[in-house]
Formats: structure tokens, C-alpha cells, sequence
């Protein structure tokens, strides 16, 4: 039921935002078992899987920005996401790997 | 003025009130029932998990079996809610999205719980609403708002604190320090300020201020869950809202 929570873990809350969460494994320097989680608002809620999709199977030393933009560009228009953004999620990734250097 | 139908508080377990919301969501959006209000009653305390939640990022899981509160998730998104039944005051309202229309998604929130702050102020609380989705105070937050969006109806439903077991909610739930890192304060009590805390007035009699104001804003009239919806309701709760697959779906 419950599975072992992958080994990286980040967040990051917007200032007046939501609090996105996320978490993976890595594997030959790219991001698995990717779970983002969180607070915040999404519509229509299967964007989501876009968004995680975007993380998954990328390399994990990308620079922050450019990983901003590969999820923005995994997001379909017309997408309302409240609380938090790209640029934030992109930042929670950052974070998670700073606390493995 | 807009007809509306109020459904009374009725004592429903925690996977109903899930199961309830999106069934009354459809049935609105299908046109099959007028906008509706629903006052929410609690069979048992329980965690309630935004859409988007994980599991073990939010609740203190061993702790939450061995008090026996079980863990629900809803259908919107947000933040999870510590429940006791008379300890809270909260409300869905199930409308066609048509009445929010030229607002954007944000401003939807503080419009659908513009009558709530009047109700609230009307009784001495110096109450006001923090976009995107708080219902706050002088003293601290009083509540919180959430919305869904399905087959052309919003659900916007809304959870006041009317009185908190603190202790016990901070053995259940986790509360990060990054969620408190723009408030500037550390403890998750101090940011609530429950509605007893700023009024003697009996939750109850809370609520039926609220009716009252609701409904001199609308066409209200009081009206039942149907049997249809009630089948409805309970085949989403038995296949859906009572799941692990639901309920774990962000582990």
C-alpha cells in the first residue's frame, strides 16, 4: 500500500502561494519515480501527469531554467495552475539535489 | 434573485462527504439539479487530503492508525484539513459555472464566499478574504475554500475551524516548515484563529446566520438529497472515495 519514499525530496512555496512537493530516484544521472505533490490548484487535474511526465527521464544536472521551461512546455493551454508555477516546481527539483552535494 | 437549494446539515461518514460533492457536482452540471448549497455534518473525525496531496508528505500515517482517523481525499485541491465533527463548519456550493462566468479562477473563490464574510462580519468577526483561498481574521485564519471544476459545474466548498483539538492534530498531520516560511510564524495553532476563539455563539447558531444571509441573497429553498443521487453517491464511495487506489493515488 504504501511504497518507500524515493530518495529525493524538495519543496518550495511560492511567496502568498502553495507549497509544491516533490520526489524521485535517480538512475545513470536522470530523474525516475517521480512524484509531484502539493497544495496548490490544477485544472483540469490530469494536467498533472504532463507535469510529471516533463521530470521523468530528464537529466538530473540540468540548470534550473531550463528545466522551468521543459515543464512549462509540458503543461497544455488552457491549463489553470494556482499556488504554483513551472519556475517554483523547477526550484523544489533544485533544492532536492542540493541536499545530496 | 437566483433559486437555489439548500441541503440541511445531515451526519454523513467522510467517504460520503467526498462521494456527495462529486455526485451533486455532475448532477448540477447536467443540468438535472438547481444550484445547491450543502451544509456538511461529520459521522467521525478524519484527515481530509487535497487532490494533489501525498499520503506520506502530509500525515503522520502509524500515528493517524493507531487513533483510528481515517484519511479521505477529496476531489479539489489544497491543503489537508484535520476534522473532528463539531469542530468544524463546512459548506460545498454546486453551481453551474455559467454564474461565474468573466471571472477568472481566482476571483471565482473570494465571489463564491462573499456572502460568508458578511455573515461573519455581521457577527462581530472582523473577517475578510486572503486570495486565492482563505477566509481569514485579526486574530489568524479562520477557513479555507477549495474548488473542482467537472462536466460544466463548479464545486466550491469551504472549511471554518470552529474549535481545535491542536494536540491532536499535530500527532496526525505533518506541518513543514516551508508551508509556514512566508507567514513568519512557526507554529501551526497560531496561524488559526477557530470561530469560538472569536465568538461565544454556538456553531449551530453560526450556521444558521449563514443560511440567513445566503439566503437574502438568493431564491432559497430547502430541498433533499434524492434517492438516485443518494445510489449514485454511495456506488462512488464504494468504488472510487473508499479505495487505497484513491486514496494513495499521490503516495
Amino acid at each position: 500500500m504504501i511504497e518507500p519514499a524515493p530518495g529525493f525530496h524538495g519543496e518550495y512555496k511560492m511567496p502568498g502561494g502553495k507549497l509544491v512537493q516533490v520526489d524521485f530516484n535517480i538512475e545513470n544521472g536522470r530523474l525516475c519515480d517521480v512524484e509531484v505533490s502539493g497544495d496548490f490548484f490544477l485544472y483540469p487535474e490530469e494536467a498533472l501527469a504532463g507535469i510529471v511526465s516533463a521530470l521523468d527521464g530528464s537529466a538530473a544536472d540540468l540548470e534550473t531554467g531550463v528545466r522551468a521551461g521543459m515543464i512549462a512546455a509540458a503543461i497544455p493551454a488552457g491549463t489553470e495552475w494556482l499556488g504554483s508555477s513551472p519556475d517554483g516546481l523547477a526550484l523544489a527539483v533544485e533544492r532536492a539535489l542540493q541536499v545530496h552535494d | 434573485m437566483e433559486p437555489w437549494v439548500l441541503l440541511p446539515l445531515e451526519p454523513a461518514t467522510p467517504v460520503m462527504n467526498m462521494a456527495l460533492d462529486e455526485e451533486l457536482t455532475l448532477r448540477v452540471g447536467a443540468g438535472d439539479r438547481p444550484p445547491t448549497i450543502r451544509f456538511w455534518g461529520w459521522s467521525a473525525g478524519c484527515i481530509v487530503l487535497g487532490r494533489f496531496q501525498s499520503v506520506r508528505n502530509e500525515v503522520q500515517i502509524e500515528r493517524a492508525a493507531e487513533l483510528n482517523v481515517e484519511i479521505v481525499r477529496r476531489i479539489s485541491g489544497g491543503g489537508a484539513m484535520f476534522i473532528e465533527p463539531e469542530g468544524a463548519i463546512t459548506y460545498s456550493l454546486y453551481a453551474p459555472a455559467a454564474i461565474a462566468q468573466g471571472l477568472s479562477f481566482a476571483e471565482s473563490y473570494a465571489f463564491f464566499d462573499s456572502w460568508v464574510i458578511a455573515a461573519l462580519r455581521s457577527l462581530g468577526i472582523d473577517a475578510w478574504y486572503a486570495p486565492l483561498n482563505d477566509i481569514t481574521s485579526t486574530n489568524g485564519k479562520i477557513g479555507g475554500a477549495a474548488q473542482a471544476r467537472r462536466g460544466g459545474a463548479i464545486l466550491h466548498h469551504t472549511t471554518m475551524a470552529y474549535q481545535m483539538n491542536v494536540p491532536l492534530m499535530t500527532q496526525v498531520l505533518r506541518i513543514g516548515q516551508e508551508k509556514l516560511s512566508d507567514k513568519g510564524i512557526r507554529s501551526a495553532d497560531k496561524r488559526v484563529a477557530p470561530l469560538l476563539q472569536q465568538t461565544s455563539l454556538p456553531r449551530e447558531t453560526i450556521i444558521q446566520h449563514m443560511i440567513a444571509e445566503f439566503a437574502d441573497r438568493t431564491d432559497l429553498r430547502t430541498g433533499t438529497v434524492t434517492a438516485e443521487e443518494m445510489a449514485g453517491a454511495e456506488e462512488r464511495a464504494r468504488d472510487r472515495f473508499a479505495t487505497d487506489d484513491w486514496r494513495y493515488i499521490l503516495p
